[in-house]
């Protein structure tokens, strides 16, 4: 069914990518995902019968155990009222709905929402436009710059969270930190004893800088990935009928990796909404719960406050609310699908 | 096919993030190594001198054959839901230190075993009064009272006498003495005070005459939104601005004791006992030589010292426990008359021991002396099963410390920090 994906890429200079070109006149090399199909079209015909169950049974016990289980755990949890006492009494009590009623009408609850959201759209909009940009260098980059590029985005991408966060809180420290020595030397006045974290924004800022610093070397190296598979006579046609770089990346790579930045957006869009390690670590949502999101007002709730019904209810509806917010993403992603 | 795959990667990213929120817990057995069995006992950091507990241990594990007594140290830091977590579990651990604030938030939910009935073998009549009435809901005894302590005021002898300054008796004095140190040395802080040592604060509210929290008929009101908290507040911060500690952190983080004082220049600071232990032991071991000298908390007049946290701990036993009765007889021998005037002993008289007849007498200028002195005007938190849920973090009480100090009204963060605890002390 993905036979008919070169189409786009040979309607790109011209026409807006999309639904024409069933048929492609030239054959330009094959984009990714047909590589790897088109070989397994003469197979895919060998496993009959129980084979395919047989060979997926593994992964989906363990995910109904591992995810499933918890999951319905946590939506029973979610209509309890348990507390300290009813945990230790292992009585639960069941309460309806009152957990949900609790959170729809309090601020508190629609103020993480919102800031949640702002959080991790700014963070995903910085990922993507600084690792397109780092997958494009790497990819006119020579051998060797290229080598120690890709080698440092993944020692960034490497490092385990929780050193990273420690790591940013000493850059960031009030009183030797270099962040203040850097704004000093700059000639700022006020960055003697600067506290960083002394407001919601600033902390989430520099949340923001650490999940994108710790984001970038995925894109970046899957857009360079991507970008291997765009072929190089592309680029001399386009520069023939005179398009500029910018126009190249519009009409030519872009909507040849549309598969790839609709995947990787959405990915991003996950992770750095449920980040909770670095939102945590960073300051335990501090100060006054000023940089909580979602995931750390729920351990908050849960395991700081004992209010572990509360807490599984606030998981559930962040559940909806993401799957409401992604649903508008699937639509796209499935209507790309269509189009090819 | 690719549409399901993606969709299915969709799903499995998501499910993964919100279903990793949740939290484990390990049980081991608490019983048979060697087939002995195990009584398990968790004490604080600080609480139980290493030589006093082995020798507690050695006398109960020779009368008791077959039994091992193992001894875990926890930090105070969290300990809540690390306590609620065990008592929640088949194998609890046995014997549980808790801190007396929060004994009759643990009682409530059930976790602890009654000891009403115990009395006797644990020795209720000689248990100082005051101690006892942590330990006690509704009538009935649900831990036995270890020890208390309250914080006093440490410094620095020579920073404070090159400075010409002597120890003061009231809060003016404290200041003036202070700021000439400030004057004289542009190298020293004056003290050291972080932004949310709540319990210091509590000693100045409860000297303006104010309460974190009062009852109001059967529900508690948080009472930082009054102007006692206001003065309380404003002297604080007085305090706090010539210090050079955060204002967004308290004591603990970093440990003033061992992180922050043995650095030196600290002219002084207000602690614990095992506080002042701890800085003694970190200074000697970097090869220094430490020379403390305590006084109480200045009150507003010399004729007795400011207002101050009665701290301590209570030994409890886990509902759940498997061998009650051997934790009885623990505690029974830890708790008792003979082994608390060793203990009191012990830590020099730093902490006051649950019976009066086993107290210590303490050394001239030692902390226990000073502690000792300000005894008198010792208080507790407000007694009621949901101050529990208030000391948890966030903590509305630091919060509110925190947002004064940077410059916020008074009363509109004590509005605030009221609006938190209402909620929560009268959680049930």
């Amino acid at each position: 069914m993905t036979v008919h994906s070169q189409g786009v890429v040979t309607s790109a200079p011209e026409d807006a990518p999309g639904r024409a070109a069933g048929d492609a006149h030239n054959p330009p090399p094959p984009t990714g995902p047909n590589e790897v199909l088109t070989p397994s079209r003469g197979r895919r015909r060998l496993p009959t019968g129980l084979l395919p169950y047989l060979l997926l049974t593994p992964a989906a016990v363990s995910l109904l155990l591992l995810l499933g289980y918890p999951l319905i755990r946590n939506v029973i949890l979610s209509f309890q009222k348990v507390n300290a006492k009813e945990l230790i009494t292992r009585k639960p009590e069941w309460i309806g709905f009152d957990n949900y009623g609790e959170l729809l009408t309090s601020s508190t609850f629609w103020t993480v929402v919102v800031r949640s959201f702002v959080f991790m759209g700014t963070t995903v909009l910085l990922i993507m436009v600084i690792g397109t940009l780092l997958g494009i260098l790497l990819n006119s980059l020579g051998k060797a710059m290229r080598l120690v590029l890709s080698i440092a985005l993944l020692m960034a991408w490497a490092t385990p969270i929780v050193a990273s966060v420690t790591v940013f809180r000493w850059l960031f420290d009030e009183q030797f930190g270099v962040a203040n020595w850097f704004m000093r030397t700059l000639g700022f006045s006020g960055y003697d004893q600067h506290n960083w974290f002394e407001t919601g924004t600033s902390t989430l800022a520099i949340v923001m800088v650490l999940i994108t610093w710790g984001s970038i070397p995925f894109v970046a190296l899957n857009m360079y990935a991507g970008l291997t598979t765009v072929g190089a006579e592309l680029y001399e046609a386009a520069r023939m009928d005179g398009a500029s770089n910018t126009r190249i990346f519009r009409s030519v790579v872009f909507p040849i990796l549309k598969p790839f930045f609709l995947i990787t957006t959405f990915l991003e869009v996950i992770w750095v909404f449920k980040a909770f390690a670095q939102v945590y670590a960073m300051n335990q949502g501090g100060p006054d719960g000023e940089s909580q999101t979602l995931p750390v007002f729920a351990y908050v709730i849960g395991s700081g406050q004992q209010q572990y019904g509360v807490a599984a209810a606030i998981s559930v509806l962040t559940i909806l609310i993401l799957v409401a917010a992604m649903s508008f993403y699937f639509r796209l992603i499935l209507k790309e699908e269509d189009e090819q | 096919m690719k549409r399901k795959l993606v969709i299915a990667v969709g799903v499995a990213a998501m499910m993964t993030g919100i279903a990793a929120c949740g939290g484990d817990s390990d049980a081991e057995g608490a019983k048979d190594k060697d087939g002995n069995k195990v009584l398990k006992v968790w004490v604080m950091d600080g609480s139980a001198p290493d030589a006093w507990i082995k020798e507690v241990n050695k006398e109960f594990e020779a009368k008791h054959e077959g039994v091992k007594v193992e001894v875990e140290e926890q930090k105070w830091n969290g300990i809540q839901e690390k306590v609620t977590t065990a008592l929640s579990e088949d194998t609890p651990p046995d014997v549980i230190e808790l801190g007396n604030t929060q004994t009759a938030g643990y009682a409530a939910t059930e976790g602890l075993a009654d000891l009403t009935g115990d009395k006797d073998k644990l020795g209720y009549d000689g248990w100082n009064k005051g101690m006892v009435a942590s330990a006690e809901l509704d009538g009935k005894l649900y831990a036995a009272p270890w020890y208390a302590a309250n914080r006093v005021v440490i410094y620095d002898k020579k920073i404070f006498k090159d400075a010409g300054v002597e120890a003061p008796t009231t809060r003016e004095e404290w200041l003036d003495g202070l700021k000439k140190i400030k004057k004289s040395n542009d190298k020293a802080q004056p003290i050291y005070l972080p932004g949310q040592s709540w319990y210091v604060f509590a000693g100045l509210l409860w000297d303006e005459g104010g309460d974190l929290a009062t009852q109001d008929g059967d529900k508690w009101k948080g009472g930082l939104a009054t102007d006692e908290a206001a003065s309380a507040m404003n002297f604080y911060k007085e305090l706090q601005s010539l210090s050079k500690a955060p204002k967004d952190k308290d004591e603990a983080t970093p440990q003033q004791s061992t992180d922050i004082v043995p650095k030196g220049n600290v002219a002084s600071w207000i602690g614990l006992g095992w506080e002042a232990g701890g800085a003694v032991a970190a200074i000697e071991k970097a090869g220094g030589k430490a020379d403390f000298g305590y006084f109480p908390i200045p009150g507003k007049t010399a004729d007795k010292p400011g207002s101050v946290f009665l701290g301590g701990s209570n030994l409890a036993i886990a509902e759940r426990s498997k061998h009650k009765d051997l934790a009885k007889e623990w505690l029974a021998l830890a708790a008792g008359k003979k082994q608390m005037a060793k203990y009191s002993e012990e830590v020099a008289g730093g902490l006051l021991p649950n019976n009066d007849d086993a107290q210590f007498t303490p050394e001239a200028g030692s902390f226990a002396e000073a502690m000792a002195k300000s005894a008198v005007s010792g208080k507790v938190t407000p007694v009621t099963p949901g101050w529990a849920n208030v000391e948890t973090e966030p903590n509305p009480v630091k919060e509110y410390m925190s947002k004064v100090l940077k410059g916020e009204d008074p009363k509109k963060a004590g509005e605030a920090a009221d609006k938190v605890i209402n909620e929560r002390i009268n959680r049930k």
